[in-house]
C-alpha cells in the first residue's frame, strides 16, 4: 500500500438523537480512489464531509498528511478546502452567469492566480475531458454530462491532493454517467490526486481501487481492488 | 379562476419555510408600497381639502339677487396671517358661511379657535383690542384651511364703511367688497398653485413605488420559476401555471395591500404634523376617503398580479428557458433611445406649460430612466466584468451582465432618488431672492385730503398705547391720490424713515418732503420685538376703515412661506423616495441571496470564502449604484433646467448631498441584511434545491 494522504479515525457524528457516523476509520492512500457506497441515509455523506473538513467530527480525528484537520478552525479548514482539495457534487455547483473556463479558473483566482494565468490553466484541461470548444459556454448551455465535465475541470485545476465527489453522475443518465465517471476517476489519477467518491452505482465502484460499504453509519467491508 | 386561486393558495403554503420568507418579503414590500402610495394619493386629496374649504373666502360675485356683502383683509399678528372676513348682510335671510351657525350680526365676531386663544394668551393691546365687539361664537373646522388657522368673522351693517369700502389696490390674500349670493365662493389661485406642486409631488413618489411594486412581484416569481418551471414540465398548460402565479403573487399583495392600509392609517397623526402654507392638517384630511382605498387596495394587487405575469413569461414561453438558465438575450439600445426622445422634449418646457404637461413628462422621464436603468447596468456589468483582475469584481460583473434587470432592481430606489433630489434641487428657490425685509416700518394708506388730520390721530394712537415711533407721510400723485402713513417703531420721538429706499417702496411714488417734525435719520434706540410690533398694529387698527399697518416684512411672508413649503416638499418626497429605495434595496439583496443559495453553499464547501462572496455581492450593488446614482441626479437636473429659478444655491447642494450619502448608507445597511442570510444559507452542509 502507498502512503497515506488522508485517514480518519474513530469518527463520530450526532444529528440530535440521530447517529449518522458511528466510530468510522478510513485511510485513503496516495493517487488511491476509494468508492463509498450503502443504502440512503447510512452516512456516506456525513462521512465524506467529515474527511473534507466541511463537517467537525463530534469525536474521532482526521488528518491530511499527519495533520490534524478536525481541530482546526472554519477559516482554515476553508482554506484547506480551496488549496488541498477538489470538490464535485450532484449537479449546481457551477455559477451560471460565468462561461465554462471562468467557472474551472474561480479557484485559481480565489487562489491569487492572475486572472490571464487563471484562465489559461483552466483552459488546459477541457481538451483531454472532451470540453473543446465549449470555454465560452455558460452551464445552462452545457448538457449535464458536460456541465460534470466542468466541475472535474474545477476540482482538479488546483491540483489537490484529494477529490471528494458525492454521487457526482447521480443526475446523469447512466451511459453518460459512466464515461463521466470514468473521466473522473482517470483525470484524477493522471492529476496524481486521491479520490473519495460517493456513488450508489456498482458499475461506478469497479473503476476505483477499492469500495466501502457504509451501513448505518459503520463501515460493513473494505474491498480491496 | 377559483381552482387557480386554491392551487395558487396551496403552493403558497405547500412552498415551505423559504417559500414563506419570499412571500414574507413581498407582503412586507406591498405594505410599505400601498401606504407610501396611499400617502402620495392623500396628499392630493388633502390640498383640495384645503382649497374647497377656503373656498367660501374667495367670493365670486353674485349673478342675480346679492344677499350680502363680503370683503377680505389680511392681519397680522407675531408672524402669523390673520384672515378677516368682513361680513353684512343685505337682507335678513342671508345663509350663515361655512363654520358659523348664523349670518353675524353687526358688531359680532367670530374667531377660530387658534386666534380665540392666542387672543386671551397676549395682551389685549396687542391682538384682542383688535376684535372688539361682541364674541358671536368660534369658527368651525369646515371653514378652515389647517387647525391653526387664524381667522376672524366680523359683522357689519350693511352701510358700514368696512364692508362697503373698496380698496385700490388689494395686497395679496385680500378681496375687496364683493356682492355675493351664497358662500360658495371658488378656490383661491394660491390654493390652485399648491395642487399642482401636490400632484408634480405625488407623481415624483408614485413612479418609484410603482417600479418598486413591480419589483416586489417578479420577487415571488423568483422563489417560484423553478418549481413553475417543474410544473411545466410534468405538463401543467402555460394558462394553468400563469393563472396559479397570478393568483399566489395576487393573494400575497392583497394581504400587504391591507396591512399598507393599516399601517397609512397608523401613521395618521404623525402625518398631520407636516407644516405646509402655514398649517398642519386635520386627521380628516389625510384620509384618502372610501373609494380611493377600495381602488388602491384592488389596484396594488392586481398590479402586482400583472407584474407576476410579465416577469414569468419567460417560464411559459418555455419550460427549459429557466430550468436551463440559457444566456439571457441582451438587452436593447432603443431602451436609451427612449429615455433620450423624452430628454430631448424637457428643454421645450417650461413653467408655462401647465402642471398636466409637466407631471407627464416627469413621469415619462422617471419610466424611461428605469427603461434604460438595465441596459446600462447590463453596460456596467460589462465593463467591469471585462476589467477584472480579481475575483470579487468578476463575479459582481458576471452577475450584472447576466441579471441586469435584477441588478436594477436593487438599486432603481436609489437611482430614482436621485432623480427626485437632482430635480426639485433646482426647483428649490432660496430666500435670499427676497432680500431682506424691515418688520420695523409699519405702512398704512390713508386717503389724500386727511393726510395730516389721519397722521396726527396716528400719533396720537401710538402715545396712548406707549408705542414709540416717527411718523411720516409719503406718496400721492398716482393712484388716486392715496397717500401712504409710515411709522417706524422704535424711533424716538417723530422721526423720517432713514432709507430712501424705504421711503419709495413703502410710498409706491415720489417721496415727498411731508416729513414731521423730526430729526431725519434718527436712530433706531428702542429695541423693536414682536411685541412692539403687534402693539403698534393694534393701536392703529381701524385708523382708516379696512386698512391695517402692514411692513414690507409681511408682503413677503407669503414668499417666504412658499420658499419653506417647498423645501418641507422636497423633504417629504426625498423622504420617501429614500424609503422605497433601501426597503427595495433590502428586500432584493434578500431575494438574490435566496435565489442562488445552493451555489453559494456548494462554493463554501468548496472552500470559497464567505468574504468573497459577500464582497461580491456587495460590489455588485455599489457598482451600478455609484454610476446610476450619479447619472440619474444628472438627468434629474436637467430635466429641472427649464424651471430653475435660481442656480444652485449652498443649501440646494447639501440636501443633494445628504440624499447621496443618505441613499448609499440606506443601500449599503439594507444590503447588510442580506450577510446573515447569505451566511444562514451557506451553513447548510447538504444544499439542496427545494
Ligand atoms: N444536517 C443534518 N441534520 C440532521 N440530520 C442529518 C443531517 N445530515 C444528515 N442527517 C442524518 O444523518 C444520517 C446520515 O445522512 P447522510 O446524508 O450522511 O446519508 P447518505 O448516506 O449520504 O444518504 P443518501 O444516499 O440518501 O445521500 C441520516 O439519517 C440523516 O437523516
Ligand atoms: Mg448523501
Amino acid at each position: 500500500m502507498t502512503s497515506v494522504v488522508l485517514e480518519g479515525y474513530g469518527l463520530t457524528k450526532r444529528f440530535g438523537p440521530a447517529t449518522a457516523l458511528a466510530g468510522v476509520g478510513l485511510a485513503i492512500g496516495r493517487g488511491e480512489a476509494v468508492a463509498i457506497m450503502g443504502p440512503s441515509g447510512s452516512g456516506k455523506s456525513t462521512l465524506l464531509h467529515c474527511l473534507a473538513g466541511i463537517m467537525k467530527p463530534d469525536e474521532g480525528e482526521v488528518r491530511l498528511l499527519g495533520q490534524r484537520v478536525d481541530t482546526m478552525g472554519e477559516r482554515e479548514r476553508s482554506a484547506l478546502r480551496r488549496t488541498r482539495f477538489g470538490f464535485v457534487f450532484q449537479f449546481g455547483q457551477l455559477l451560471p452567469e460565468l462561461p465554462a473556463d471562468e467557472n474551472v479558473a474561480l479557484p485559481l483566482m480565489l487562489g491569487g492566480v492572475s486572472r490571464r494565468d487563471a484562465v489559461r490553466r483552466a483552459r488546459e484541461w477541457f481538451g483531454p475531458l472532451g470540453l473543446g470548444g465549449m470555454e465560452e459556454r455558460r452551464p445552462g448551455e452545457l448538457s449535464g454530462g458536460q456541465a460534470q465535465r466542468v466541475a472535474i475541470a474545477r476540482a482538479l485545476v488546483t491540483r489537490p491532493a484529494v477529490v471528494f465527489a458525492d454521487e457526482p453522475t447521480g443526475a446523469l443518465d447512466q451511459t453518460t454517467g459512466h464515461d463521466t465517471m470514468r473521466l473522473l476517476v482517470e483525470a484524477t489519477r493522471g492529476g496524481d490526486a486521491s479520490l473519495v467518491v460517493v456513488t450508489h452505482d456498482p458499475q461506478v465502484a469497479r473503476w476505483c481501487d477499492r469500495t466501502v460499504e457504509v451501513r448505518d453509519g459503520r463501515i460493513m467491508a473494505g474491498v480491496d481492488a | 379562476m377559483r381552482a387557480a386561486l386554491g392551487l395558487g393558495g396551496r403552493l403558497l403554503r405547500a412552498g415551505g419555510r423559504r417559500g414563506l420568507l419570499s412571500a414574507g418579503l413581498t407582503a412586507v414590500a406591498v405594505t410599505v408600497c400601498t401606504a407610501l402610495l396611499l400617502f402620495a394619493v392623500s396628499a392630493n386629496v388633502a390640498f383640495a381639502g384645503r382649497g374647497d374649504r377656503e373656498a367660501w373666502r374667495n367670493p365670486v360675485p353674485a349673478k342675480g339677487r346679492a344677499v350680502a356683502v363680503q370683503a377680505v383683509h389680511v392681519d397680522y399678528v407675531r408672524d402669523r396671517r390673520i384672515t378677516v372676513v368682513e361680513l353684512a348682510a343685505l337682507e335678513p335671510g342671508a345663509p350663515p358661511p361655512p363654520g358659523l351657525d348664523r349670518f353675524p350680526a353687526p358688531g359680532e365676531v367670530w374667531l377660530s379657535p387658534a386666534l380665540a386663544e392666542l387672543a386671551d394668551e397676549l395682551p389685549a393691546d396687542q391682538l384682542a383690542d383688535r376684535f372688539a365687539g361682541r364674541r358671536g361664537g368660534t369658527v368651525g373646522d369646515e371653514a378652515l384651511v389647517h387647525p391653526g388657522e387664524l381667522v376672524a368673522v366680523r359683522g357689519w351693517a350693511p352701510d358700514s364703511p368696512v364692508p362697503a369700502g373698496k380698496g385700490a389696490d388689494e395686497p395679496r390674500g385680500e378681496v375687496a367688497s364683493t356682492r355675493i349670493s351664497d358662500f360658495a365662493g371658488e378656490p383661491t389661485p394660491d390654493a390652485q398653485g399648491y395642487r399642482i406642486l401636490a400632484l408634480i409631488a405625488s407623481v415624483l413618489m408614485a413612479v418609484p413605488l410603482l417600479v418598486f411594486g413591480g419589483a416586489a412581484a417578479r420577487l415571488t416569481v423568483a422563489r417560484r420559476d423553478q418549481r413553475l418551471a417543474a410544473l411545466r414540465l410534468v405538463g401543467a398548460t402555460p394558462g394553468q401555471v400563469v393563472a396559479m402565479t397570478a393568483a399566489e403573487a395576487v393573494i400575497t399583495a392583497f394581504a400587504g395591500a391591507v396591512a399598507g392600509t393599516l399601517l397609512y392609517v397608523l401613521l395618521i397623526p404623525a402625518l398631520t404634523g407636516i407644516e405646509i402654507a402655514g398649517g398642519s392638517w386635520f386627521a380628516a384630511d389625510l384620509w384618502p376617503g372610501v373609494p380611493y382605498t377600495l381602488a388602491v387596495l384592488a389596484a396594488v394587487p392586481l398590479l402586482v398580479g400583472l407584474s407576476a405575469v410579465i416577469g414569468l413569461r419567460r417560464v411559459v414561453v418555455g419550460p427549459l428557458g429557466v430550468a436551463k438558465r440559457e444566456t439571457p438575450p441582451g438587452m436593447r439600445f432603443v431602451r436609451v433611445a427612449v429615455l433620450l426622445a423624452v430628454l430631448a422634449v424637457v428643454p421645450t418646457l417650461s413653467v408655462g406649460s401647465g402642471g398636466g404637461v409637466i407631471a407627464v413628462v416627469l413621469g415619462l422621464a422617471f419610466l424611461s430612466i428605469n427603461l434604460a436603468g438595465p441596459w446600462v447596468v447590463g453596460l456596467i456589468g460589462r465593463i467591469t466584468a471585462g476589467t477584472a483582475r480579481g475575483p470579487v469584481r468578476l463575479l459582481a460583473g458576471r452577475r450584472l451582465v447576466d441579471d441586469p434587470r435584477a441588478a436594477w432592481r436593487t438599486v432603481s430606489g436609489v437611482a430614482l432618488t436621485g432623480f427626485v433630489a437632482g430635480f426639485v434641487v433646482l426647483l428649490n428657490p432660496s430666500a435670499d431672492l427676497l432680500g431682506e425685509a424691515d418688520a420695523s416700518r409699519l405702512r398704512v394708506s390713508i386717503p389724500a385730503a386727511r393726510a395730516d388730520a389721519v397722521a396726527a390721530e396716528a400719533r396720537e394712537r401710538l402715545a396712548a398705547a406707549g408705542v414709540r415711533a416717527g411718523t411720516e407721510v409719503t406718496g400721492g400723485g398716482g393712484e388716486g391720490g392715496g397717500k401712504v402713513l409710515v411709522v417706524a417703531l422704535g424711533v424716538r420721538e417723530a422721526g423720517a424713515p432713514g432709507k430712501a429706499e424705504a421711503g419709495e417702496k413703502a410710498g409706491q411714488g415720489e417721496k415727498t418732503d411731508a416729513r414731521v417734525d423730526a430729526p431725519v435719520d434718527a436712530p433706531v434706540d428702542a429695541p423693536v420685538d414682536a411685541a412692539l410690533v403687534d402693539r403698534a398694529r393694534t393701536a392703529l387698527d381701524g385708523l382708516v376703515p379696512g386698512r391695517r399697518a402692514t411692513s414690507t416684512a409681511d408682503d413677503d411672508r407669503f414668499g417666504r412661506l412658499l420658499i419653506g413649503d417647498i423645501g418641507t416638499g422636497t423633504i417629504v418626497v426625498l423622504t420617501v423616495s429614500f424609503l422605497v429605495a433601501v426597503v427595495s434595496a433590502g428586500i432584493t439583496a434578500v431575494s438574490s441571496v435566496l435565489d442562488r443559495r445552493q451555489t453559494y453553499a456548494l462554493l463554501r464547501l468548496a472552500g470559497t470564502p464567505l468574504k468573497v462572496l459577500d464582497r461580491a455581492r456587495r460590489a455588485e450593488t455599489l457598482i451600478p449604484l455609484a454610476v446610476m446614482g450619479g447619472g440619474s441626479i444628472a438627468v434629474g437636473l436637467f430635466c429641472a433646467l427649464p424651471f430653475a429659478i435660481t442656480g444652485l444655491d449652498a443649501g440646494g447642494l447639501a440636501t443633494l448631498l445628504a440624499c447621496v450619502l443618505l441613499g448609499f448608507a440606506g443601500v449599503v445597511g439594507a444590503g447588510a441584511v442580506s450577510a446573515p442570510v447569505l451566511r444562514s444559507v451557506t451553513e447548510n452542509p447538504a444544499p439542496r434545491p427545494d
